[in-house]
């Protein structure tokens, strides 16, 4: 599509969309989001974009192929699970490090948020790799 | 271990022997038949080197635990009746194994040939060594799979295999008709023990299952001796080589259910169904046998027919039951041994040398096969019931135990009639006469195929001047294990002038009219019975072809190709199976007042239900993926509704792109309409289904709703999601904490599915791939025989 | 220890994920996958000794404690069913290294076969009505992805039938969940064992058919078994044989689980019903069978037919027949795998599975004819071969029962069984080659290998019935009593008011 407006439109919303996806997979933990929510809005920003540039843009623009996001997402999601095993506990039992940032603010980093980011990863992954595939062909 | 003797050892260093053949046979080369025997030769000798003990009564039993949790042994037990059928087994076996080295020599097949037949002999043993039911049945099985592949060992040959295929399937048929017996037998005796239940015969003639063991049992023995009606597949089992004829098919295994008969006589026996089962199969066995031995001209088939006439007799003799006949069975078993086996080789071994088994084509052999002939004599005299041979002695013994059933005993004399016949055939009719008419230039057998019959047909010979030899040693004692009781018999040639005697001649005065009106009767029967087939031969083959029909019926009306047939059929069992389940004992107990719901519900409630009714209704498919997308959104808003805000916007999303994914699909397929694909009853049907399921489901969700509800595990993730799992979203806690293992398992399925979608959209519609290894061919085929499953 | 109890699935799943990330190179993921099923079947080899020894073993995953996290329950039947997962990730994980085209490849058949693994351990081992859910999907996907690798039309066709019929056993088993939750409020098996008692029976007898069907479409029995017959003869060799072999057991576990465990509170109802189901299923498939002249067609529809002796086992539901159906089930994934294996060399031979155009194969290639002798054999029932035990044990339990009938109908089946048997037997190795037909060479040896491995075990277990009949045994008595079960999940206390009404 050669909609000027759209292009324009489009870029800016990536951004944000992508931004805002990743607010929600980081703030699911409390409010509602996560790994899952998030991922179905990159993927839905990443679809907009390959509608308006073609999917070879898009999959230029994203640099790696989604196929090997699924991969990794997964790949992250099960090392999750094997932290709690180097701490001689059941598999994926939480694991939590809580970073003080100072003036009250502290970042909860934890195996659960791994696990999550490997939901989002598989989530956009699939769907992209499902949307290149049928605008491949 | 009483006794510490080692039966057992003996039977699996046969199968060791048997499994170690096909080498011995690369390096004996020639040989091979000669070494072979020893094995054979040496169980003999050792079988031997027991009797005495067993002579005196005694029983030699061994028992080792094999599958204890199932009371399964291999427990071995050498008696009176074993001992002589062990005998009869490795002595034979003995001349065989030497004979087939000179019958199949050259063969390429004869490492394996060697293999088999040596594998049979050690589970034949088995059989009639075995102490334990579920033992005797695995032998009794493996007797059956070795006749089998020996049956079809000239297996490029179509009618080496019709007929091995029918011999295995009447045997193993019979055998799983007995193993159900021996089920019941345990069943009621407690124990699989064959000595055990031989000890209270009264528990098991008076149980109330004792006729379906009786008749149980009796079919697994009647099937393997090849009693009326199941007598058809030994005739054909004649397609086997010579040596296994006259092993398996003559001396050994068809003996195994007049063996099992016997040796359950104590336990079944002497009850009025026992005796008219064993007569009436025996003798209808000797009738049918008589009758179409008059058709034959094939030496073997006419040897298989007289065979059938001896089983059929040693079976009505078990029958009656009485000590004089079981004595005449004992005696006239090993007397059928030592003729009938010397006769099949000696057809063998004119096969062999003259090339052919038609006995109208045959003349003068005796001046180029004098052994040969004389072993043929011999046996055949022996066969034909004519003095000074044992099977002289037996038939008189027959006679005698027979006077009492003067029906029965007719038949008898009738079918010996006929064996006199078939000797004349076999044994006189090829050999005599000045002229040598044969095929191909006749010679000598050689050694080590006249050496054992003519060692066998002596055998009757001594033991027909010298019944004694084997009267009190082995005779008297395998007779009493079958009555359960000592009855001492003495064994004469000569007992003077008697009924019996005056029925031999009579019964050789109408064998030598049968000789001579032989031809004209033949040539009239053959003319007339071509191309027909005779009863249980036609209703084994209707049988099998009625279940190809039937199978190929059922299948096509099961396993259709049509997607949609299998749809209904799952989905219209499913309600079924729980819509009357729910009607007839689900006792359901529901409360349909309700709180009156807010006026939005219903709006939503109102949208969802049009969206279905759109998308049923929907011509295109576009139209009807778009209204399962909003049905999908009022699904959402039911989520939100009910405070689950994670759910509606995943909800939302998942069925925004599952819109847009399906679109693109949609585009990329050419237009059609949704109608075309099914017609009015096939929607009335798949309605039907439908809204029995919807009303199903609906009915067991307010049957459970109206159930106080236990919120024990909601009370626990609110309790714990911060405290303990740092988080206050609980849905999200429940998702990569509480039960992150399920997401684990959803975020692969996502994963595989990307796989698969990249697979199949990559690679689908119109490039096929040319992999020549694993493709084409089938492909081709499946083409050929019109798709589908 | 409890990591060991989800080894079998956190192993494959882990490798999965890492051969996902190893898209595109082919040898590292040739060694990877197959190493890795050694380790596998090692790890489960020692779970289930470690089970025979010390009893049930349990894992809570991140550490939350039953009810309330997900359970992996180890008992001997869990444990026997990993083992033999196991060992057929192993036949099939070398077979294929020479079976699986490098297309299918690089389409990611090997982190999809890790996958199917990982779902299939998850089915036996998970201890959570929901979590076996989400294992049966896993399975689900994987399978039909590996159906439909390579894209050939049968296989679309085929594939869609399976996908299309297995999804409705997946809504039936979700619908039945939601309303099993919706009665007892918990999805823990053991905790269920503890509440459904108390529920109302009827309502409970009617959810009990729900997962019937669920299961019984899994299981591919009498009348849900389309979708097997329309599928499995369509994918390579490596892939049939893992899915003949473990796919319909995954559902003749669960049905075994659930009906021992949660659904025995009207067994003369429930049981008896699955007793009729179980004579169709071995009539049915028997008969497909009978009718079917393409060696992967006959194979396939006698997968059908010996489910129904494994349902006739749970349906009799005594000690002695449970016995008999898990021995059966050991047997006979070993022996329809290597079938289907030996299959695989046979095309390669002859270039097709059609009856017709097979031959000559006893002349070229007695050890294949053994190889193939010896499983179908077994599978024909004959003794002393595996499937002549399993059957006994099934037909000896239903006469200690007075079971008559389906006696007759067990006996008569295995007649049918070896006339299929006798008939792949004459048409393919017996009968001289038709014309126009070519053999080709020797297959690669690595085909043999697990063939020869896989029939190795056939004649173990057929002469050494002993110890598997004692595990079988172990597992029977635990399945008869979940007391054990129930202490193992939730400790005494809970173990303590099974089958107390409130």
């Amino acid at each position: 599509m050669n909609s000027l407006i759209l292009r324009s439109a489009t870029q800016l919303l990536l951004t944000i969309l992508l931004l805002f996806s990743f607010f929600l997979m980081l703030r699911g933990h409390d409010l509602p989001g996560g790994g899952f929510i998030g991922g179905l809005v990159a993927a839905a920003a990443v679809a907009l974009y390959a509608i308006a540039f073609g999917y070879r843009a898009a999959q230029a623009m994203l640099r790696i192929s989604p196929r090997a996001l699924v991969g990794w997402g997964l790949l992250a999601a099960v090392a999750s699970g094997f932290l709690a095993l180097l701490q001689g506990q059941a598999f994926l039992t939480g694991q939590w490090w809580i970073v003080e940032l100072g003036g009250g603010a502290e970042l909860k980093l934890s195996s659960p948020l791994l696990f999550d980011i490997g939901v989002y990863l598989v989530v956009v992954g699939t769907i992209l790799t499902m949307l290149f595939a049928l605008e491949e062909r | 271990m009483p006794g510490g003797d080692r039966v057992l050892i003996a039977v699996l260093l046969a199968f060791g022997v048997a499994l170690a053949a096909p080498v011995i046979v690369r390096v004996a080369g020639d040989r091979s038949g000669w070494v072979l025997a020893l094995l054979p030769a040496g169980i003999t000798a050792y079988l031997l080197s027991h009797g005495s003990r067993v002579a005196a009564g005694e029983s030699i039993v061994e028992r080792v635990a094999w599958v204890s949790a199932l009371d399964i042994h291999l427990s071995m037990r050498l008696d009176g009746l074993s001992l002589v059928f062990a005998l009869m087994i490795a002595g034979i076996g003995t001349a065989i194994v030497i004979y087939a080295g000179g019958y199949l020599r050259g063969d390429r097949q004869l490492p394996r040939f060697y293999l088999l037949l040596l594998a049979f002999m050690a589970a034949m043993l088995g059989v009639v060594l075995s102490d334990n039911l579920i033992s005797l049945f695995v032998f009794w099985e493996l007797t059956s799979i070795t006749s089998y592949f020996l049956v079809g060992y000239k297996h490029e040959d179509e009618t080496s295999r019709k007929s091995a295929l029918q011999a295995l399937l009447v045997t193993a048929g019979g055998g799983l008709a007995m193993l159900a017996g021996f089920l019941i037998l345990g069943l009621v005796g407690g124990t699989f023990e064959i000595s055990e239940l031989l000890s209270d015969p009264e528990a098991i003639r008076g149980h109330e299952a004792y006729l379906a063991i009786l008749l149980l049992v009796g079919l697994g023995a009647l099937t393997k001796s090849a009693q009326w009606p199941f007598h058809f597949w030994l005739p054909n089992a004649m397609a086997a080589p010579t040596p296994v004829s006259a092993y398996l098919h003559s001396a050994t295994m068809v003996k195994a259910g007049v063996y099992l008969l016997a040796r359950l006589s104590p336990a079944l026996g002497g009850t009025p169904a026992w005796f008219w089962l064993l007569t009436l199969a025996g003798a209808a066995t000797m009738l049918a046998a008589g009758s179409l031995a008059l058709l034959q001209r094939d030496s073997k088939r006419l040897l298989a027919y007289s065979t059938l006439i001896a089983l059929g007799t040693l079976v009505m003799l078990i029958g009656v039951g009485t000590p004089g006949a079981i004595s005449a069975m004992i005696v006239f078993l090993v007397g059928h041994a030592l003729y009938k086996a010397p006769l099949f080789m000696v057809a063998g071994s004119v096969d062999h040398e003259a090339g052919s088994r038609d006995v109208t084509a045959l003349r003068g052999l005796g001046r180029v096969m004098p052994i040969t002939w004389i072993t043929a004599l011999v046996a055949g005299l022996s066969a034909g019931g004519l003095p000074p041979l044992f099977g002289f002695v037996a038939k008189e013994l027959a006679y005698e135990g027979l006077f009492e059933n003067p029906l029965l005993l007719g038949a008898l004399i009738a079918a010996s009639a006929v064996m006199v016949l078939i000797v004349y055939l076999v044994a006189w009719r090829p050999f005599a006469g000045r002229e040598i008419h044969a095929p191909s230039a006749p010679h000598e057998a050689p050694l080590s195929m006249w050496l054992g019959p003519a060692l066998l047909a002596a055998g009757g010979a001594v033991l027909g001047f010298a019944p004694w030899l084997i009267g009190d040693s082995l005779m008297v004692p395998a007779a009493a294990a079958v009555l359960g009781e000592l009855h001492p018999f003495r064994l004469y040639l000569w007992h003077g002038f008697t009924l019996a005697l005056g029925l031999s001649a009579v019964t050789v005065a109408l064998g030598v009219v049968l000789v001579w009106r032989w031809r004209p009767v033949h040539d009239a029967l053959r003319s007339r019975t071509l191309g027909w087939t005779f009863g249980p031969v036609g209703g084994y083959d209707a049988l099998m072809a009625g279940l190809v029909r039937f199978a190929a019926w059922q299948t096509r009306v099961l396993q259709s190709d049509d997607l949609r047939h299998h749809m209904t059929i799952i989905l219209g069992f499913t309600v079924a199976l729980t819509g009357l389940t729910a009607t007839f004992r689900g006792e359901l107990a529901f409360d349909l007042r309700h709180e009156a719901g807010y006026f939005y519900e219903y709006i939503v409630l109102v949208l969802v239900g049009a969206a279905a009714i759109s998308a049923l209704r929907a011509h295109s498919r576009l139209v009807a993926i778009t209204s399962l997308g909003v049905a999908g959104f009022g699904i959402a808003i039911v989520f939100v509704f009910f405070a689950a805000p994670d759910l509606a916007i995943t909800q939302f999303l998942v069925e925004t792109l599952i819109v847009i994914i399906v679109a693109l699909v949609l585009i990329r397929l050419p237009r059609g309409s949704l109608r075309e694909t099914s017609n009015g009853s096939v929607r009335a049907i798949a309605g039907t289904i439908a809204v029995a399921g919807g009303a199903l489901f609906t009915v067991l969700t307010l049957a459970v709703t109206a159930l106080p509800f236990d919120a024990s595990l909601t009370t626990f993730f609110e309790a714990e999601s911060y405290p303990a799992a740092q988080g206050r979203n609980i849905v999200n806690v429940i998702l990569v904490d509480f039960r992150a293992i399920d997401t684990l398992g959803e975020i692969t399925v996502l994963a595989v599915a990307a796989s698969g979608a990249y697979a199949l959209l990559r690679r689908s519609f119109g490039r096929r791939r040319d992999d020549v290894d694993t493709e084409d061919r089938s492909d081709r085929v499946h083409v050929e025989r019109g798709g589908g499953a | 220890m409890s990591w060991l109890v989800g080894a079998p699935v956190i192993l494959p799943l882990a490798v999965a994920a890492l051969l996902f990330v190893l898209q595109g190179r082919r040898e590292a993921q040739r060694v990877i996958s197959t190493a890795s099923t050694a380790l596998l079947v090692t790890l489960s080899a020692i779970l289930l000794y470690r089970v025979s020894e010390g009893g049930i073993l349990v894992a809570q995953f991140g550490e939350w404690r039953a009810p309330f996290g997900i359970s992996f329950v180890a008992d001997h039947l869990s444990a026997i069913m990993v083992v033999i997962t196991g060992v057929m990730a192993v036949a099939t994980a070398v077979y294929a290294l020479r079976d699986i085209d490098p297309d299918r490849e690089a389409l990611g058949y090997h982190p999809l076969f890790q996958v199917l693994l990982a779902g299939i351990n998850g089915a036996f081992l998970t201890g959570d009505l929901f979590n076996m859910y989400v294992w049966f999907e896993v399975l689900l996907i994987a399978s039909f992805v590996l159906l439909t690798l390579g894209n050939r039309r049968e296989q679309l066709e085929g594939g869609i039938k399976y996908v299309a019929v297995n999804l409705v056993s997946s809504l039936v088993f979700l619908g039945a969940i939601g309303l099993v939750y919706g009665v007892t409020g918990t999805l823990n098996m053991a905790d269920l064992a503890i509440r459904l008692p108390q529920a109302p029976g009827g309502l409970v007898s009617v959810i009990a058919m729900l997962f019937m069907v669920a299961f019984g479409i899994k299981a591919a029995l009498f009348p849900l078994f389309f979708w097997l017959p329309a599928s499995y003869h369509t994918p390579p060799q490596a892939i049939a044989a893992i899915f003949a072999g473990m796919l319909t057991k995954v559902g003749v576990y669960a049905l075994i689980r659930v009906f021992t465990l949660l659904f025995v509170h009207d067994v003369a109802y429930t049981h008896t019903i699955l007793l009729w189901i179980a004579g169709f299923t071995m009539v049915t498939g028997v008969l497909g069978a009978a009718a079917q002249n393409d060696f992967r067609k006959i194979l396939s529809f006698h997968i059908i037919s010996q489910i129904g002796y494994m349902i006739m086992g749970l349906a009799l539901y005594t000690p002695l027949a449970l016995l008999g159906a898990v021995f059966y089930i050991v047997h006979h994934i070993i022996v329809k795998a290597n079938l289907f294996l030996v299959a695989g060399i046979v095309r390669r031979y002859a270039g097709s599975f059609d009856l017709d155009r097979l031959g000559g194969l006893y002349r070229r290639a007695p050890f294949l004819s053994v190889l193939f002798l010896v499983p179908a054999f077994s599978l024909a029932g004959f003794p002393p071969l595996s499937g002549f035990w399993a059957k006994l044990v099934v037909v000896l339990a239903a006469a200690d029962v007075g079971a008559w009938p389906i006696v007759a109908v067990a006996l008569v089946v295995g007649l049918l069984t070896i006339y299929s048997m006798t008939k792949i037997w004459q048409a393919a190795f017996w009968s001289p080659l038709p014309d126009g037909v070519e053999l080709a060479p020797r297959p690669s040896g690595l085909l043999y290998a697990p063939v020869i491995g896989l029939a190795l075990l056939t004649l173990a277990i057929g002469f050494w019935s002993g110890p598997f009949l004692a595990v079988a045994e172990a597992a029977a008595t635990e399945l008869m009593d979940p007391t054990a079960y129930v202490r193992a999940v939730l400790g005494d206390a809970a173990a303590a008011t099974i089958g107390r009404t409130p």
